[in-house]
C-alpha cells in the first residue's frame, strides 16, 4: 500500500476516540509529550462523558510551530476504535484527513466521510486480544501507527511508552511494549515505515511547560502561600484537591475531603480565621451549596480562596462539559450583601498569576475572593514558556503580632478605617483575642443591632471593593487598538477568539479583543473599550449572555453589541466565531445600505 | 495592656441551664491550666450559641449547624490549640448532624459541649431533635446523641451532664478538656440544660437522670456494656448521664497534619524560603 505520511507542517490537530476506556486519552497525552519534546506547541482537551468506563469518549492534541491557545478547525488525523468516533469528528474533519479505524468489526464505511480522506483499517482489538488477551492495550499498537504517521522514529516512541509506564508493574510496561510492536508491524504492512531519527518536525530543543489551568491555578496557590484546602470530590475541581494533596505534605499543608461542600467551606473557614492562607475548590452543585459559607466570609470578614471550575449547569447538568453560566451568581449570589472578588483567567499563564496573588488579596481585604474557570481552561492542556516564580510577593496584609499588640492601646478585630480594613489576629497571639461572628456586630465583634452601627458596619465593609481596586488584575488588549471592532471574552474563549482575529485578519477585517481579569468589580477599563468600539462581540459559553448583562448594567447597553452565544456543553471553535461575525456584519450593512 | 474585647454579660433567660454550663466550662478551663489565648470557642447558631461571648478566649459565631466543620478547621490549621465545640441541639442534632456522624468518624482532638433543652428557644419553643411525641405538635420519637456515638467505631469519648449537676458535669468537661489536650481526639459531652421558659424540665430531669459514675458495675471502656445500659435506662424512663464511653483511636490531627509544631496556620510561606521547592515543582511540568 502506498504510504502518505503527514507532518506538522504549520498546524496539525489528531483526535483519538472510541469508548470509554479504551485509552484514547492516554494516545493524545503521549502525542503531546513528542509533540512538545520537538519544541512545538501544544493544546490539547478531552472529551468523556461522566462514566468511569464506556460511552463515546475523545482526546483532541493540536500541534503547531505557531502560538496556539485553542482546538482550531479542522482534524487532520483521526484515531477511531469504533465507528461512533468517526461520526463525532466528522464535521471537523479536514479534507485531506486520515483515518486509522480499528476495523476488528469490519472496515469503514468510505461513503461515511469525503472521498479524499484516507483510510487505513487495522484491527487493533482483534490482533491485541490475540496475542496478548487484553483488550486495553490496543492503545498502545494504535499509538505505533499515528507516529510512525506524523513521522516519530520508532526509538523516540518507545521512550514515551518507558517514561509513561516504567514506574508501573512489570507486566503493564511489557505488555503496552508488545502491543506497540504489533502496532509497528502493521504500520509497516500499511507502508508507513520507520522515520528516521532527524525528523523534520524538529523546530527547537527548548523545554516548554504543559499544563492545564488547573495544574496552573493549583501552582499558583501553593506559590500564593495556601497551605489549607477542604473539598468534595466533584468534576472538574478535584483536580485542584489532588494537584495540593501531592504537593502539600513537603510544604506543611493539609487537604481534607469533607462529607460535603456545606463542611468544606466551613473547614476552610476555621482553618483561615486561625491563620492558613486557605481555599476551596468546587463546581456546579458544590457551588450552590457554599454560598451561605461565602456570605459568612464576607460579614465575618474571613480571607477566603473559592476556585469554581464552572461546568454546564443548571443541577447536575452536564458535568463534563463546558459552560460559563455562573457568572451571575457568583458577583450576586448569596443573601443579603457582602464584598468579593470575582477574577476570570484566560490562560494558563493566568491561570497561575491569579492562582498565586488571589490568597493576598483575600488577607489583605479580609473577603471571599473566587477565580471563575471553566471547565475547558481548567481541563485542555498548554504549552507555556515559562512561569515567573520570582515576580510575585506575600503579602499579609494587616496581621497583627504580639508586638505590634504590645503598641496598641485597643484592639477591635473589626475597627473602623479609611480603607474599610481591619487590622487582625490569629489564635494563640497574646493579647489578640477577637470575637468573630456573622451577626452584624461592633468594632469588638459583640453582636449589634444599632442601625447607626449597621450602616456603619455596611459602609466598612464595602469600601473595600474601592480600596482593593489598585491590587486587582487587570484585563489586556489584543489585536489592532485602532480598529473599531472588538471583542469581549474570558476563560477559554481567550484562545479562541485570538485565532478568530487571524481568520477575520484574512477575510480583510481587523479587529481587537478586550480579555477582562476581574469581573468584580468590573474593570472600568471595559468602558472605555467599549468606547472605542463602533461593534462589539461578547463572545459566551451560556444561554442569556452573563458577561454581557455584567457589562451593560455597568457601562450601559452598547449600540452595537452582539452576544455570539454557545451552550452545547462544546468549546466554541475559530471559524464559528468568524463567520458569526461576517455574517453579522453583512447583515447590519444590508440594514445601513 | 492591649484593651480587647469585654466578655459579654449572658442573654439568657434567668434560671437558664447554660448559666451551670458557662460556669463549669470557665472551672474547667481553670483547673487544666489552660492559658486562654491558645483556645478559640466555635459556637453554633441558637441561645447556647453565645457562650463564647462571655468568656475571653479565641471566639468564633459560626453558621447554623456549622459548628464542628469550623472547628476542625481551626484545629487542622493549628493543631495546639485548645478547640472547644458549643451549640444546641438543633444545632447539632437537626442541621448538624451529617457532621456531627463525620466528626465522631474522624475523631479530630475537639471539645464539643451540646446544651440539650429538647426545644428550639430562640424561635420560641418548636420541638427539636430530641423532644418526646407530645411536645408542641412533635410525632416523632427523641433521638439519642449518645448511641450515635457509639455506632461510630472510632469514637473516644462519650458524656452527658446535666447543668442541675454542676459538680459532676465540671468533671466530666475537665475530663473532655485533658482528652482533647493530650490530643486523644473527639471529646463528645453532652449537657441537660433546661429552657425555663420554653420546656423547664429541671424537675423532670432531676427525677428521671441515671448515673453511671456512681453505678459500681459500669465501665466505659465497654462499649457493650454502654450500649446496653444506654438502651436499657431509656426504656426505663431514665436518662443516663456521667462518663459514658471512652477508647483510643488515633485522632484526626495526629493522621492528617505533618507539622503538629506549625500546622498549616504558621509556616513559613515566605518566597525566599520555599523557592527550591516551588522550582522543584514546576520542573515536574517539563517534558
Amino acid at each position: 500500500m502506498e504510504s502518505s505520511r503527514t507532518t506538522v507542517d504549520e498546524d496539525i490537530c489528531i483526535m483519538v476516540g472510541g469508548q470509554g476506556g479504551d485509552g484514547s486519552l492516554t494516545v493524545t497525552a503521549l502525542l503531546a509529550g513528542l509533540f512538545r519534546r520537538r519544541g512545538l506547541n501544544v493544546y490539547s482537551s478531552r472529551n468523556v462523558l461522566s462514566r468511569i468506563k464506556g460511552g463515546h469518549a475523545d482526546g483532541v492534541v493540536r500541534a503547531s510551530r505557531n502560538n496556539i491557545k485553542c482546538l482550531g478547525d479542522h482534524v487532520k488525523v483521526v484515531v477511531a476504535f469504533d465507528e461512533e468516533a468517526v461520526l463525532a469528528t466528522k464535521d471537523d474533519l479536514d479534507p485531506n484527513a486520515t483515518i486509522i479505524f480499528d476495523s476488528s468489526a469490519g472496515e469503514l464505511d468510505p461513503k461515511l466521510v469525503d472521498n479524499t480522506v484516507k483510510i487505513y483499517n487495522i484491527p487493533f482489538t482483534k490482533l491485541i486480544l490475540a496475542e496478548i488477551r487484553r483488550e486495553l492495550f490496543k492503545n498502545s499498537a494504535s499509538f505505533a501507527v499515528v507516529g510512525r504517521l506524523l513521522g516519530f522514529p520508532d526509538e523516540e516512541m518507545l521512550q514515551s511508552l518507558n517514561s509513561r509506564y516504567g514506574a508501573k508493574a512489570a507486566p503493564i510496561l511489557e505488555n503496552n511494549i508488545r502491543a506497540f510492536k504489533i502496532g509497528l508491524e502493521w504500520a509497516g504492512k500499511n507502508g508507513l515505515t520507520a522515520a528516521d531519527s532527524t525528523s523534520p518536525n524538529t523546530v527547537d530543543v527548548k523545554q516548554k511547560l504543559l499544563m492545564t489551568g488547573n495544574e496552573a491555578v493549583s501552582y499558583g496557590l501553593l506559590v500564593g502561600g495556601v497551605r489549607f484546602f477542604a473539598g468534595y470530590p466533584i468534576t472538574p475541581a478535584t483536580d485542584v484537591m489532588e494537584y495540593l494533596q501531592k504537593w502539600f505534605p513537603k510544604f506543611g499543608g493539609v487537604v481534607k475531603q469533607a462529607e460535603d461542600e456545606l463542611s468544606a467551606i466551613n473547614m476552610a473557614l476555621g482553618a483561615a480565621l486561625a491563620g492558613a492562607r486557605s481555599v476551596i475548590a468546587t463546581s456546579g452543585p458544590g457551588l450552590s451549596l457554599i454560598h451561605e459559607g461565602m456570605g459568612q466570609a464576607g460579614a465575618a470578614e474571613i480571607p477566603l480562596v473559592i476556585v469554581d471550575t464552572q461546568r454546564a449547569g443548571p443541577s447536575t447538568g452536564l458535568p463534563t462539559k463546558i459552560e460559563q453560566s455562573d457568572l451571575q451568581t457568583l458577583v450576586y449570589g448569596g443573601h443579603g450583601e457582602f464584598p468579593r472578588f470575582v477574577l476570570t483567567p484566560g490562560s494558563v499563564e493566568d491561570c497561575f498569576n491569579i492562582g498565586r496573588l488571589a490568597p493576598n488579596l483575600a488577607e489583605m481585604y479580609q473577603l471571599p475572593v473566587i477565580i471563575a474557570m471553566d471547565l475547558g481552561i481548567c481541563q485542555n492542556t498548554v504549552t507555556i514558556e515559562s512561569l515567573d516564580l520570582h515576580s510575585g510577593k506575600i503579602d499579609r496584609g494587616k496581621r497583627l503580632t504580639a508586638e505590634d499588640l504590645a503598641k496598641m492601646p485597643v484592639y477591635g478585630r473589626y475597627s473602623f478605617t479609611d480603607d474599610g480594613v481591619s487590622p487582625y489576629t490569629v489564635p494563640s497571639t497574646e493579647n489578640g483575642r477577637f470575637l468573630i461572628t456573622g451577626n452584624e456586630h461592633n468594632e469588638f465583634g459583640h453582636v449589634n443591632t444599632d442601625k447607626l452601627n449597621r450602616v456603619k458596619m455596611m459602609e466598612k465593609r464595602s469600601i473595600k471593593m474601592k480600596s482593593a481596586l489598585k491590587d486587582l488584575p487587570r484585563g489586556t488588549v489584543y489585536g489592532d487598538e485602532s480598529s473599531k471592532i472588538g471583542f469581549i471574552g474570558i476563560g477559554s474563549t481567550y484562545g479562541v477568539i485570538l485565532e478568530a482575529m487571524g481568520l477575520l485578519a484574512k477575510e480583510g477585517v481587523s479587529s481587537k479583543y478586550y480579555k477582562p481579569l476581574t469581573i468584580l468589580p468590573l474593570e472600568d477599563a471595559i468602558g472605555s473599550f467599549l468606547d472605542g468600539c463602533d461593534e462589539v462581540y461578547v463572545v459566551e459559553q451560556n444561554q442569556s449572555g452573563q458577561l454581557s448583562n455584567l457589562i451593560t448594567l455597568k457601562f450601559g447597553r452598547h449600540k452595537q453589541l452582539h452576544n455570539i452565544l454557545r451552550f452545547d456543553g462544546n468549546l466554541f471553535r475559530p471559524r464559528e466565531i468568524s463567520q458569526r461575525v461576517l455574517q453579522i456584519r453583512e447583515k447590519q450593512s444590508a440594514i445601513v445600505h | 495592656m492591649t484593651q480587647v474585647f469585654e466578655p459579654a454579660k449572658p442573654i439568657w433567660c434567668a434560671g437558664c441551664g447554660d448559666f451551670g454550663v458557662q460556669a463549669s466550662l470557665q472551672k474547667a478551663l481553670s483547673e487544666t491550666g489552660t492559658n486562654l489565648n491558645d483556645v478559640v470557642i466555635v459556637a453554633g447558631i441558637g441561645c447556647s450559641g453565645t457562650i463564647q461571648n462571655n468568656i475571653p478566649t479565641y471566639g468564633y459565631h459560626s453558621l447554623h449547624g456549622r459548628t464542628l466543620p469550623s472547628a476542625i478547621g481551626v484545629k487542622l490549621a493549628n493543631p495546639k490549640l485548645t478547640v472547644i465545640a458549643a451549640g444546641g441541639d438543633g444545632d447539632g442534632y437537626a442541621i448538624g448532624m451529617g457532621h456531627l456522624i463525620h466528626t465522631f468518624k474522624r475523631n479530630p482532638s475537639i471539645l464539643y459541649i451540646i446544651m440539650n433543652n429538647e426545644t428550639y428557644g430562640l424561635t420560641k419553643g418548636q420541638y427539636s431533635p430530641t423532644s418526646n411525641p407530645g411536645f408542641e405538635g412533635n410525632v416523632e420519637n427523641g433521638m439519642d446523641g449518645i448511641l450515635v456515638g457509639l455506632g461510630v467505631p472510632s469514637t473516644t469519648f462519650l458524656a452527658r451532664g446535666f447543668a442541675g449537676a454542676p459538680a459532676q458535669l465540671t468533671r466530666l468537661l475537665t475530663d473532655g478538656l485533658t482528652h482533647v489536650q493530650s490530643g486523644k481526639g473527639f471529646a463528645f459531652v453532652e449537657v441537660l440544660s433546661p429552657c425555663v421558659t420554653y420546656n423547664d424540665t429541671y424537675k423532670l430531669w432531676k427525677n428521671i437522670t441515671y448515673d453511671v459514675d456512681s453505678d459500681t458495675n459500669f465501665n466505659p471502656r465497654d462499649k457493650i456494656g454502654s450500649y446496653t445500659t444506654v438502651i436499657n435506662k431509656r426504656e426505663e424512663g431514665k436518662i443516663p448521664i456521667g462518663l459514658i464511653y471512652s477508647a483510643d483511636h488515633p485522632s484526626l490531627e495526629q493522621v492528617s497534619v505533618d507539622d503538629q509544631e506549625k500546622g498549616p496556620a504558621l509556616q513559613d510561606i515566605s518566597l525566599a524560603s520555599n523557592m527550591d521547592r516551588y522550582e522543584a515543582v514546576m520542573k515536574t511540568f517539563l517534558g
